[in-house]
Protein backbone atom coordinates (compact mmCIF):
# COMPACT_ATOMS: atom_id res chain seq x y z
CA UNK A 1 0.00 0.00 0.00
CA UNK A 2 1.15 3.45 -0.80
CA UNK A 3 2.58 5.48 2.03
CA UNK A 4 0.70 8.63 1.18
CA UNK A 5 -2.50 8.92 -0.79
CA UNK A 6 -4.04 12.29 -1.54
CA UNK A 7 -7.60 11.34 -2.40
CA UNK A 8 -9.74 13.02 -4.99
CA UNK A 9 -11.21 16.17 -3.51
CA UNK A 10 -8.40 16.67 -1.06
CA UNK A 11 -5.90 19.42 -1.58
CA UNK A 12 -2.61 20.28 -0.01
CA UNK A 13 -1.67 23.93 -0.08
CA UNK A 14 1.99 23.53 0.57
CA UNK A 15 4.87 21.16 0.22
CA UNK A 16 4.74 17.43 0.64
CA UNK A 17 7.94 15.60 1.45
CA UNK A 18 8.17 11.86 1.99
CA UNK A 19 10.38 8.85 1.92
CA UNK A 20 7.54 6.59 0.82
CA UNK A 21 5.39 6.18 -2.23
CA UNK A 22 3.04 9.06 -2.92
CA UNK A 23 -0.18 8.78 -4.92
CA UNK A 24 -2.06 11.91 -5.87
CA UNK A 25 -5.69 11.77 -6.94
CA UNK A 26 -6.37 15.21 -5.51
CA UNK A 27 -4.40 18.41 -5.67
CA UNK A 28 -1.00 19.42 -4.39
CA UNK A 29 -0.15 23.11 -4.67
CA UNK A 30 3.43 22.92 -3.58
CA UNK A 31 6.50 20.84 -4.15
CA UNK A 32 6.15 17.11 -3.99
CA UNK A 33 9.36 15.36 -3.06
CA UNK A 34 9.90 11.72 -2.19
CA UNK A 35 12.67 9.19 -2.48
CA UNK A 36 10.10 6.62 -3.58
CA UNK A 37 7.67 6.48 -6.50
CA UNK A 38 5.16 9.18 -7.37
CA UNK A 39 1.89 8.49 -9.15
CA UNK A 40 -0.33 11.32 -10.27
CA UNK A 41 -3.67 9.70 -11.07
CA UNK A 42 -6.13 10.81 -13.72
CA UNK A 43 -7.88 13.19 -11.35
CA UNK A 44 -4.64 14.27 -9.74
CA UNK A 45 -2.98 17.61 -10.14
CA UNK A 46 0.34 18.90 -8.93
CA UNK A 47 1.11 22.55 -9.42
CA UNK A 48 4.77 22.68 -8.53
CA UNK A 49 7.91 20.64 -8.98
CA UNK A 50 7.76 16.89 -8.55
CA UNK A 51 10.64 14.67 -7.65
CA UNK A 52 10.74 10.94 -7.01
CA UNK A 53 12.51 7.71 -7.81
CA UNK A 54 10.05 7.21 -10.64
CA UNK A 55 7.14 9.40 -11.61
CA UNK A 56 4.00 8.32 -13.42
CA UNK A 57 1.60 11.00 -14.58
CA UNK A 58 -1.94 10.35 -15.77
CA UNK A 59 -3.26 13.66 -14.46
CA UNK A 60 -1.83 17.13 -14.63
CA UNK A 61 1.50 18.45 -13.55
CA UNK A 62 2.61 22.03 -13.93
CA UNK A 63 6.19 22.19 -12.81
CA UNK A 64 9.49 20.47 -13.35
CA UNK A 65 9.65 16.74 -12.89
CA UNK A 66 12.76 14.90 -11.81
CA UNK A 67 13.13 11.17 -11.36
CA UNK A 68 16.10 9.02 -10.46
CA UNK A 69 14.81 6.25 -12.66
CA UNK A 70 12.00 7.08 -15.02
CA UNK A 71 9.13 9.33 -15.87
CA UNK A 72 6.05 8.00 -17.63
CA UNK A 73 3.52 10.39 -19.01
CA UNK A 74 0.40 8.29 -19.43
CA UNK A 75 -2.42 8.66 -21.91
CA UNK A 76 -4.51 11.61 -20.83
CA UNK A 77 -1.65 12.97 -18.77
CA UNK A 78 -0.62 16.55 -19.16
CA UNK A 79 2.74 17.93 -18.19
CA UNK A 80 3.92 21.49 -18.52
CA UNK A 81 7.46 21.78 -17.27
CA UNK A 82 10.92 20.43 -17.75
CA UNK A 83 11.73 16.80 -17.31
CA UNK A 84 14.88 15.24 -16.01
CA UNK A 85 15.31 11.49 -15.90
CA UNK A 86 17.31 8.84 -17.68
CA UNK A 87 14.12 7.34 -19.13
CA UNK A 88 11.10 9.26 -20.24
CA UNK A 89 8.05 7.92 -22.04
CA UNK A 90 5.13 9.82 -23.46
CA UNK A 91 2.06 7.74 -24.21
CA UNK A 92 -0.23 8.34 -27.13
CA UNK A 93 -2.84 10.81 -25.96
CA UNK A 94 -0.62 12.56 -23.47
CA UNK A 95 0.40 16.17 -23.80
CA UNK A 96 3.73 17.64 -22.90
CA UNK A 97 5.30 21.03 -23.10
CA UNK A 98 8.79 21.56 -21.86
CA UNK A 99 12.39 20.50 -22.17
CA UNK A 100 13.78 17.06 -21.62
CA UNK A 101 17.10 16.33 -20.02
CA UNK A 102 18.02 12.67 -20.24
CA UNK A 103 21.63 13.03 -19.28
CA UNK A 104 22.93 10.40 -16.97
CA UNK B 1 -16.11 9.01 -4.43
CA UNK B 2 -12.50 8.83 -3.61
CA UNK B 3 -11.07 6.44 -1.16
CA UNK B 4 -9.75 8.12 1.92
CA UNK B 5 -6.50 9.97 1.92
CA UNK B 6 -3.44 9.04 3.88
CA UNK B 7 -0.50 11.15 4.89
CA UNK B 8 2.02 8.37 5.27
CA UNK B 9 4.31 7.80 8.16
CA UNK B 10 7.29 9.14 6.28
CA UNK B 11 5.50 12.15 4.89
CA UNK B 12 5.77 15.76 5.94
CA UNK B 13 3.30 18.36 4.75
CA UNK B 14 4.15 22.00 5.18
CA UNK B 15 0.93 23.78 4.48
CA UNK B 16 -2.78 23.31 4.83
CA UNK B 17 -4.68 20.19 3.97
CA UNK B 18 -8.31 20.55 3.08
CA UNK B 19 -11.07 19.08 1.05
CA UNK B 20 -13.48 16.22 0.67
CA UNK B 21 -13.33 12.86 2.25
CA UNK B 22 -11.59 11.35 5.18
CA UNK B 23 -7.97 11.55 6.09
CA UNK B 24 -5.60 9.40 8.00
CA UNK B 25 -2.44 11.07 9.23
CA UNK B 26 0.51 8.90 10.14
CA UNK B 27 3.14 11.48 9.29
CA UNK B 28 3.50 15.12 10.06
CA UNK B 29 1.44 18.12 9.04
CA UNK B 30 2.56 21.65 9.73
CA UNK B 31 -0.59 23.54 8.94
CA UNK B 32 -4.32 23.30 9.36
CA UNK B 33 -6.33 20.27 8.44
CA UNK B 34 -9.91 20.79 7.39
CA UNK B 35 -11.83 17.97 5.75
CA UNK B 36 -15.46 17.07 5.15
CA UNK B 37 -14.96 13.58 6.50
CA UNK B 38 -13.33 11.95 9.47
CA UNK B 39 -9.77 12.42 10.61
CA UNK B 40 -7.71 9.67 12.15
CA UNK B 41 -4.41 10.76 13.62
CA UNK B 42 -2.32 7.68 14.22
CA UNK B 43 0.13 7.24 17.04
CA UNK B 44 2.97 8.35 14.82
CA UNK B 45 1.04 11.34 13.53
CA UNK B 46 1.88 14.92 14.43
CA UNK B 47 -0.12 18.00 13.55
CA UNK B 48 0.95 21.51 14.29
CA UNK B 49 -2.18 23.39 13.43
CA UNK B 50 -5.92 23.17 13.87
CA UNK B 51 -7.80 20.09 12.85
CA UNK B 52 -11.44 19.99 11.91
CA UNK B 53 -13.62 17.24 10.53
CA UNK B 54 -16.67 15.18 11.37
CA UNK B 55 -15.27 12.58 13.71
CA UNK B 56 -11.76 13.07 14.98
CA UNK B 57 -9.93 10.14 16.41
CA UNK B 58 -6.61 11.17 17.85
CA UNK B 59 -3.84 8.90 19.05
CA UNK B 60 -0.95 11.13 18.04
CA UNK B 61 0.32 14.56 18.91
CA UNK B 62 -1.40 17.86 18.20
CA UNK B 63 -0.56 21.42 18.91
CA UNK B 64 -3.69 23.22 17.89
CA UNK B 65 -7.42 23.08 18.32
CA UNK B 66 -9.55 20.07 17.53
CA UNK B 67 -13.06 20.57 16.26
CA UNK B 68 -15.36 17.71 15.36
CA UNK B 69 -18.83 18.36 13.99
CA UNK B 70 -19.76 15.05 15.59
CA UNK B 71 -17.04 13.98 17.92
CA UNK B 72 -13.50 14.32 19.12
CA UNK B 73 -12.03 11.26 20.74
CA UNK B 74 -8.58 11.26 22.25
CA UNK B 75 -7.19 7.80 22.52
CA UNK B 76 -4.62 6.41 24.83
CA UNK B 77 -1.28 7.92 23.96
CA UNK B 78 -2.73 11.07 22.46
CA UNK B 79 -0.98 14.29 23.43
CA UNK B 80 -2.81 17.49 22.71
CA UNK B 81 -2.10 21.08 23.60
CA UNK B 82 -5.10 23.00 22.42
CA UNK B 83 -8.84 23.25 22.78
CA UNK B 84 -11.31 20.48 22.03
CA UNK B 85 -14.87 21.08 20.94
CA UNK B 86 -17.56 18.78 19.57
CA UNK B 87 -21.03 17.58 20.51
CA UNK B 88 -19.38 14.45 21.83
CA UNK B 89 -15.94 14.37 23.38
CA UNK B 90 -13.95 11.59 24.90
CA UNK B 91 -10.58 11.63 26.55
CA UNK B 92 -9.37 8.12 27.23
CA UNK B 93 -7.20 7.14 30.11
CA UNK B 94 -3.65 7.56 29.01
CA UNK B 95 -4.45 10.51 26.77
CA UNK B 96 -3.00 13.84 27.78
CA UNK B 97 -4.52 17.18 27.02
CA UNK B 98 -3.81 20.72 28.05
CA UNK B 99 -6.47 23.18 27.08
CA UNK B 100 -10.18 23.63 27.31
CA UNK B 101 -12.62 20.86 26.54
CA UNK B 102 -16.13 21.87 25.72
CA UNK B 103 -19.07 19.90 24.45
CA UNK B 104 -21.46 21.83 22.24
CA UNK B 105 -24.15 23.65 24.16
CA UNK B 106 -22.07 24.17 27.24
CA UNK B 107 -21.11 27.72 28.09
CA UNK B 108 -17.49 28.71 27.75
CA UNK B 109 -15.66 28.60 31.00
CA UNK B 110 -15.48 32.01 32.60
CA UNK B 111 -12.01 33.31 32.16
CA UNK B 112 -11.13 30.39 30.00
CA UNK B 113 -9.86 32.72 27.37
CA UNK B 114 -6.83 33.92 29.21
CA UNK B 115 -4.71 30.84 29.29
CA UNK B 116 -6.42 29.32 26.33
CA UNK B 117 -5.46 32.25 24.20
CA UNK B 118 -1.91 32.04 25.33
CA UNK B 119 -1.67 28.48 24.28
CA UNK B 120 -2.35 29.37 20.74
CA UNK B 121 -0.58 32.57 20.29
CA UNK B 122 2.64 30.98 19.19
CA UNK B 123 1.07 28.78 16.60
CA UNK B 124 2.68 29.25 13.23
CA UNK B 125 0.99 30.69 10.30
CA UNK B 126 0.87 27.69 8.05
CA UNK B 127 3.99 27.61 6.01
CA UNK B 128 2.31 28.04 2.68
CA UNK B 129 -0.59 30.17 3.70
CA UNK B 130 -2.15 31.61 0.59
CA UNK B 131 -2.91 29.22 -2.20
CA UNK B 132 0.11 29.68 -4.31
CA UNK B 133 -0.32 27.93 -7.56
CA UNK B 134 3.25 28.10 -8.64
CA UNK B 135 6.42 27.95 -6.77
CA UNK B 136 8.73 30.46 -8.19
CA UNK B 137 11.67 28.77 -9.72
CA UNK B 138 14.69 29.01 -7.60
CA UNK B 139 18.22 29.08 -8.73
CA UNK B 140 19.09 25.66 -10.10
CA UNK B 141 19.76 23.39 -7.23
CA UNK B 142 21.64 20.15 -7.34
CA UNK B 143 18.88 17.67 -7.93
CA UNK B 144 19.63 15.17 -5.27
CA UNK B 145 16.32 14.53 -3.70
CA UNK B 146 17.40 11.91 -1.24
CA UNK B 147 19.31 14.35 0.80
CA UNK B 148 17.67 15.51 3.96
CA UNK B 149 17.84 19.03 2.80
CA UNK B 150 15.03 18.18 0.47
CA UNK B 151 13.05 19.08 3.54
CA UNK B 152 14.80 22.28 4.19
CA UNK B 153 12.34 25.08 4.72
CA UNK B 154 11.49 26.98 1.65
CA UNK B 155 12.64 30.52 1.67
CA UNK B 156 9.06 31.67 1.59
CA UNK B 157 8.42 30.00 4.89
CA UNK B 158 10.32 32.66 6.70
CA UNK B 159 9.71 36.19 5.92
CA UNK B 160 12.06 37.70 8.33
CA UNK B 161 14.80 39.73 6.84
CA UNK B 162 16.61 37.20 4.81
CA UNK B 163 19.95 36.12 6.04
CA UNK B 164 22.76 36.41 3.59
CA UNK B 165 22.63 34.12 0.65
CA UNK B 166 25.69 32.17 1.64
CA UNK B 167 24.18 31.50 5.01
CA UNK B 168 21.37 29.61 3.40
CA UNK B 169 23.66 26.87 2.32
CA UNK B 170 25.09 26.29 5.73
CA UNK B 171 23.65 23.05 6.96
CA UNK B 172 22.59 24.42 10.30
CA UNK B 173 20.51 27.05 8.73
CA UNK B 174 18.89 24.66 6.36
CA UNK B 175 17.89 22.14 8.92
CA UNK B 176 16.07 24.60 11.03
CA UNK B 177 12.30 24.21 11.04
CA UNK B 178 10.43 27.04 9.37
CA UNK B 179 9.66 29.04 12.43
CA UNK B 180 10.36 28.45 16.05
CA UNK B 181 6.94 27.69 17.31
CA UNK B 182 7.14 25.70 20.44
CA UNK B 183 9.72 26.80 22.86
CA UNK B 184 12.38 24.20 22.69
CA UNK B 185 11.65 21.47 25.12
CA UNK B 186 12.94 22.46 28.45
CA UNK B 187 10.69 23.73 31.12
CA UNK B 188 8.55 20.68 31.63
CA UNK B 189 10.93 18.17 30.22
CA UNK B 190 11.84 16.80 33.56
CA UNK B 191 8.28 16.46 34.62
CA UNK B 192 7.50 14.67 31.44
CA UNK B 193 10.30 12.30 31.94
CA UNK B 194 9.10 11.62 35.42
CA UNK B 195 5.69 10.90 34.09
CA UNK B 196 7.06 8.45 31.62
CA UNK B 197 8.86 6.58 34.28
CA UNK B 198 5.90 6.53 36.56
CA UNK C 1 -21.36 9.27 52.40
CA UNK C 2 -23.95 11.82 51.57
CA UNK C 3 -27.14 10.05 50.61
CA UNK C 4 -29.52 10.88 47.83
CA UNK C 5 -32.05 13.42 48.94
CA UNK C 6 -29.64 14.98 51.37
CA UNK C 7 -28.92 18.63 50.98
CA UNK C 8 -25.85 20.11 52.50
CA UNK C 9 -24.56 23.61 52.47
CA UNK C 10 -21.05 23.81 53.81
CA UNK C 11 -17.72 22.22 53.68
CA UNK C 12 -16.92 18.54 53.56
CA UNK C 13 -13.49 17.77 54.93
CA UNK C 14 -11.67 14.85 56.45
CA UNK C 15 -9.55 11.79 56.05
CA UNK C 16 -10.83 9.00 53.91
CA UNK C 17 -13.14 8.81 50.97
CA UNK C 18 -16.57 10.19 50.33
CA UNK C 19 -19.41 9.37 48.05
CA UNK C 20 -21.91 12.09 47.31
CA UNK C 21 -25.37 11.28 46.06
CA UNK C 22 -27.20 14.31 47.32
CA UNK C 23 -26.77 17.98 46.80
CA UNK C 24 -23.85 19.91 48.15
CA UNK C 25 -23.11 23.58 48.04
CA UNK C 26 -19.60 23.98 49.34
CA UNK C 27 -16.12 22.64 49.00
CA UNK C 28 -14.93 19.11 49.45
CA UNK C 29 -11.49 18.58 50.83
CA UNK C 30 -10.57 15.04 51.70
CA UNK C 31 -7.54 12.81 51.66
CA UNK C 32 -9.18 9.88 49.92
CA UNK C 33 -11.29 9.48 46.85
CA UNK C 34 -14.35 11.55 46.07
CA UNK C 35 -17.13 10.02 44.09
CA UNK C 36 -19.93 12.21 42.87
CA UNK C 37 -22.81 9.90 42.06
CA UNK C 38 -25.07 10.14 39.07
CA UNK C 39 -27.80 11.94 40.95
CA UNK C 40 -25.54 14.26 42.89
CA UNK C 41 -25.16 17.97 42.41
CA UNK C 42 -22.07 19.68 43.73
CA UNK C 43 -21.38 23.37 43.57
CA UNK C 44 -17.95 23.95 44.97
CA UNK C 45 -14.36 22.99 44.60
CA UNK C 46 -13.25 19.46 45.13
CA UNK C 47 -9.85 18.47 46.37
CA UNK C 48 -9.18 14.80 46.84
CA UNK C 49 -6.77 12.08 45.99
CA UNK C 50 -8.94 10.84 43.17
CA UNK C 51 -12.18 12.18 41.82
CA UNK C 52 -14.88 10.44 39.86
CA UNK C 53 -17.85 12.40 38.63
CA UNK C 54 -21.03 10.83 37.34
CA UNK C 55 -23.34 13.60 38.43
CA UNK C 56 -23.17 17.33 38.17
CA UNK C 57 -20.22 19.36 39.37
CA UNK C 58 -19.68 23.05 39.05
CA UNK C 59 -16.36 24.03 40.49
CA UNK C 60 -12.70 23.32 40.22
CA UNK C 61 -11.23 19.93 40.85
CA UNK C 62 -7.75 19.10 41.94
CA UNK C 63 -6.50 15.63 42.58
CA UNK C 64 -3.12 14.08 43.13
CA UNK C 65 -4.44 11.04 41.33
CA UNK C 66 -6.82 10.58 38.44
CA UNK C 67 -9.93 12.55 37.64
CA UNK C 68 -12.61 10.65 35.75
CA UNK C 69 -15.68 12.22 34.20
CA UNK C 70 -18.26 9.57 33.43
CA UNK C 71 -20.81 9.44 30.71
CA UNK C 72 -23.88 11.40 31.75
CA UNK C 73 -21.93 13.75 33.99
CA UNK C 74 -22.00 17.52 33.74
CA UNK C 75 -18.79 19.27 34.73
CA UNK C 76 -17.83 22.90 34.53
CA UNK C 77 -14.57 24.14 35.94
CA UNK C 78 -10.87 23.53 35.98
CA UNK C 79 -9.56 20.04 36.29
CA UNK C 80 -6.14 19.56 37.70
CA UNK C 81 -5.08 15.99 38.15
CA UNK C 82 -2.37 13.53 37.38
CA UNK C 83 -4.58 12.27 34.64
CA UNK C 84 -7.94 13.38 33.38
CA UNK C 85 -10.28 11.14 31.46
CA UNK C 86 -13.63 12.07 30.01
CA UNK C 87 -16.17 9.59 28.77
CA UNK C 88 -18.10 10.43 25.65
CA UNK C 89 -21.66 11.23 26.58
CA UNK C 90 -20.72 13.67 29.29
CA UNK C 91 -21.33 17.39 29.06
CA UNK C 92 -18.28 19.40 29.91
CA UNK C 93 -16.85 22.85 29.79
CA UNK C 94 -13.55 22.41 31.50
CA UNK C 95 -10.00 23.44 31.35
CA UNK C 96 -7.49 20.70 31.82
CA UNK C 97 -4.18 21.77 33.13
CA UNK C 98 -2.00 18.78 32.69
CA UNK C 99 1.67 19.29 32.71
CA UNK C 100 2.41 18.48 29.13
CA UNK C 101 5.16 19.53 26.83
CA UNK C 102 4.92 18.50 23.25
CA UNK C 103 8.07 17.35 21.63
CA UNK C 104 7.34 18.88 18.29
CA UNK C 105 10.62 20.49 17.62
CA UNK C 106 12.20 17.25 16.55
CA UNK C 107 13.32 17.03 13.00
CA UNK C 108 10.88 15.16 10.82
CA UNK C 109 11.34 11.46 11.08
CA UNK C 110 13.60 9.86 8.59
CA UNK C 111 14.01 6.18 8.32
Amino acid sequence: MAGTVIGEGLSIEGDLTSDEEVVVHGTVRGKLTTSDAVTVGGTGSVQADVSGSSVSIAGQVTGDVTAQERIDLQAGGRLVGDVKASRFTIADGASFKGNVDMEM
Amino acid sequence: MSPGSVIGRGAVVRGNVRGEGSLEILGRVEGDVNVSGDVVLGESGVVRGNVSGVELSIAGTVQGDLRGSQSVLLERGARVVGDLSAPRIGVAQGALVRGTVRTDGEPALAGAARRGAQLHAPRPAPAAAPPKPFVVKEAPKPLVSEEPEAEAPKPEAKHEPKPEKEKESSPRERERPPAPVVPALGKGAKAKKKRREA
Amino acid sequence: MLGAGTRVTGRVTGDGSVRLDGSLKGDVQITGAAEIGAGATVEGNVHAEAVEVSGSLIGDVSASGPIAVRSGALVRGELKGAEVSIEPGSRVSVRIDTELELDLGAAPRRR
